[in-house]
């Protein structure tokens, strides 16, 4: 599963979005799921238990990097980054949980990030700089699937 | 921690609330209280944004504006646009609605008791703060009651879905009906899923019972000073005065349980007004016919609350049996009503998951409910529309004006959180008052103070950054001139 997680009426929050909707017409349904969620917490959970291996592709907020810039963390990396989105802080917890209940968990996590400028301001538009960034990130998340598009 | 000067602490953001929540606190010379207030989202870039778009957008939109109560926004939104279409649904259409309503207040009742609010009952108050959340709760239940209320809650979640379409972005509700049937062959399982989410809310309430009021500690604290204020209430009833989520009029009682008035969704700026006070941009509501006296309380003072305590405040029964037996019992236990107790809460929390899981038995047993008549097309020029829904977290109002198009020229929503905003002000001040003096801020102290926050389950999110988890909190001392002084990271 790709995993898009943000807000599309929140300007930069829907970058993930943006990836997905750009990826979705390029794979089968029946081999990659494209989601779109603005949840996090116990719904996260209850959204990724039971799939093999999820991509999350979210709107990154560090502030030293530039926008558009485009990164890749794996899920063992989650405990070790101070929350550049709260999203992730969420999912460290999220997968601890899954596995103290002994739910089937995604036995692999990657989330590819994307600074960004303005996550905070209604609008349902991108920003220049993150809006050009949407098509080297759809670039990564593909790298990481186990498919090539159709 | 500094003991001299004038302090300013903040605490932010709020652990485990969902979305941004921000608690100030200013002490004075002597390290003393000198006001406590809290900051939430402001809506108003939301209701500029909205302008010009087609009214009949509204309920895809504003169910975008929270991560937490989608289906709130969605079904408020709804209802405003069969006020201002002039439509009225077709009976089937309403109890599709309700029976999606009633599942989503279930569900996210269920996530409130056992996640967000519940730990500091069920782990305890004073544990420390790494073991309040879901792990403490679980350690203390056990994991078979953890995939119980997983397993649950997706089988609600699904039903959602199943009707509205994601969750997230429900697809549902349209001006005069809804866009989807139920279909005969589909009622057996979702009657299982009612049939097993009343017995969930029966267990519920007997880990309530056996864990929090089995405790004469817990129930000390629900009726302790620092947690109970005696204002006004508001909440949905049926002609009954009983509670309905979905429909009904606004009911007012004032601080000795005496009705002060009731009125239909359309007339609710004759009854509420908002007041913005200079050191916060947060709008507070008040009774317009009481008028403003300024974080007072009491019958004088028009301060009103809403959520689950003023629901069954305002309420003169339930409209099932297994919620009308609870609400006795939670009556007898900490009447005579109105009960002020903001920690009370969490217990009429539980009594309403009990009411949602009974109503959705009895609309999944109304005949209408499988019917084809789930749309009456409008034809009237739309103008004005107030939608009304009681969400989890209280009263919530769309209002929405529009030309002859249905191009939306006003837009102005009240959300639960900002109906309780006075009132949960005064909460935090108090509850900050009584638990830090002489300039001693520590995490059990703060805790408390945000233990009468919680109670409330106040939705600050916007659906970015919405986090039950636990983002850093942050403690930060300022002096006179908003300098920082020292800064305290959990």
């Amino acid at each position: 599963m790709v995993l898009a997680l943000g807000n599309d009426l929140l300007c930069d929050d829907g970058v993930g979005f943006a990836v997905v909707r750009r990826l979705r017409p390029s794979f089968s349904e029946a081999e990659v799921e494209f989601v779109e969620s603005g949840e996090s917490g116990l719904a996260l959970l209850e959204l990724i238990v039971g799939y093999e291996a999820v991509v999350i592709v979210d709107a990154l907020v560090s502030g030293v990097r530039p926008a558009g810039s485009v990164i890749v963390m794996d899920s063992s990396e989650f405990c070790r980054v101070i929350a550049p989105s709260a999203h992730y802080a969420g999912l460290a917890e999220v997968m601890d949980l899954g596995h103290r209940l002994g739910l089937p968990m995604p036995s692999r996590i990657t989330v590819v990030g994307i600074e960004v400028e303005d996550p905070y301001s209604f609008s349902p538009s991108l920003t220049p700089a993150v809006a050009a960034a949407v098509e080297s990130a759809a670039q990564v998340v593909v790298s990481l699937l186990p498919l090539e598009p159709r | 921690m500094e003991t001299t000067n004038r302090k300013h602490v903040t605490i932010d953001p709020i652990t485990r609330l969902e979305g941004h929540g921000k608690i100030d606190i200013f002490l004075d010379d002597q390290g003393e209280v000198e006001r406590a207030y809290f900051q939430i989202p402001e809506l108003r870039g939301f209701e500029i944004f909205s302008l010009g778009r087609p009214a009949e957008d509204m309920p895809q939109i504003t169910s975008r504006i929270c991560g937490v109560c989608p289906t709130a926004h969605h079904m408020a939104s709804t209802k405003a646009l069969d006020s201002l279409f002039h439509v009225v649904p077709p009976r089937p259409a309403k109890l599709i609605r309700e029976l999606v309503y009633n599942t989503f207040m279930l569900e996210d009742h269920a996530l409130h008791v056992y996640v967000l609010g519940g730990p500091d009952f069920i782990v305890g108050p004073d544990a420390p703060a790494d073991q309040r959340n879901i792990f403490g709760v679980i350690g203390k239940v056990g994991v078979e009651v953890g995939l119980k209320v997983i397993s649950t809650r997706r089988r609600l979640r699904g039903l959602i879905s199943h009707l509205g379409g994601k969750v997230i972005h429900p697809v549902l509700g349209l001006p005069g009906g809804v866009s989807k049937r139920l279909m005969p062959e589909e009622l057996p399982e979702f009657r299982q899923i009612a049939k097993d989410a009343v017995e969930f809310a029966q267990f519920t309430l007997q880990v309530f019972k056996d864990i929090v009021l089995a405790n004469p500690e817990y129930v000390d604290m629900i009726r302790s000073d620092a947690y109970t204020h005696k204002t006004y209430y508001m909440g949905l009833v049926d002609e009954k005065n009983r509670p309905n989520f979905y429909e009904g009029k606004l009911r007012v009682v004032d601080p000795t349980g005496k009705e002060f008035a009731k009125f239909v969704e359309g007339d609710y700026l004759d009854h509420i007004a908002e007041r913005v006070e200079p050191w916060s941009y947060v709008k507070f509501c008040y009774l317009k016919k009481v008028g403003w006296k300024g974080f007072k309380g009491g019958i004088d003072d028009g301060i009103y609350s809403v959520a689950p305590l003023a629901r069954l405040n305002v309420a003169e029964g339930m409209s099932t049996p297994l919620a009308q037996a609870a609400y006795e019992e939670y009556i007898a236990t900490l009447g005579p009503k109105p009960i002020h107790h903001t920690l009370a809460n969490h217990w009429a929390r539980v009594v309403e998951m009990l009411n949602a899981a009974e109503r959705m038995v009895e609309l999944l047993d109304d005949p209408d409910i499988v019917s084809d008549d789930i749309r009456l097309i409008p034809t009237a020029t739309p103008d004005k529309g107030v939608g009304v829904v009681e969400a989890p977290r209280g009263t919530l109002i769309h209002h929405f004006e529009t030309d002859e198009k249905g191009l939306c020229t006003k837009v102005n929503l009240i959300v639960a959180t900002q109906n309780n905003a006075a009132r949960m002000a005064m909460s935090v001040e108090s509850a900050a008052k009584s638990l830090i003096h002489g300039g001693v801020v520590n995490d059990g102290l703060l805790n408390k103070i945000e233990m009468a926050f919680r109670a409330y389950d106040p939705c600050n999110a916007c659906a970015t950054h919405s986090l039950p988890g636990q983002m850093p909190l942050i403690v930060r001392v300022m002096d006179r001139k908003g300098e920082v002084v020292r800064e305290l990271r959990r």
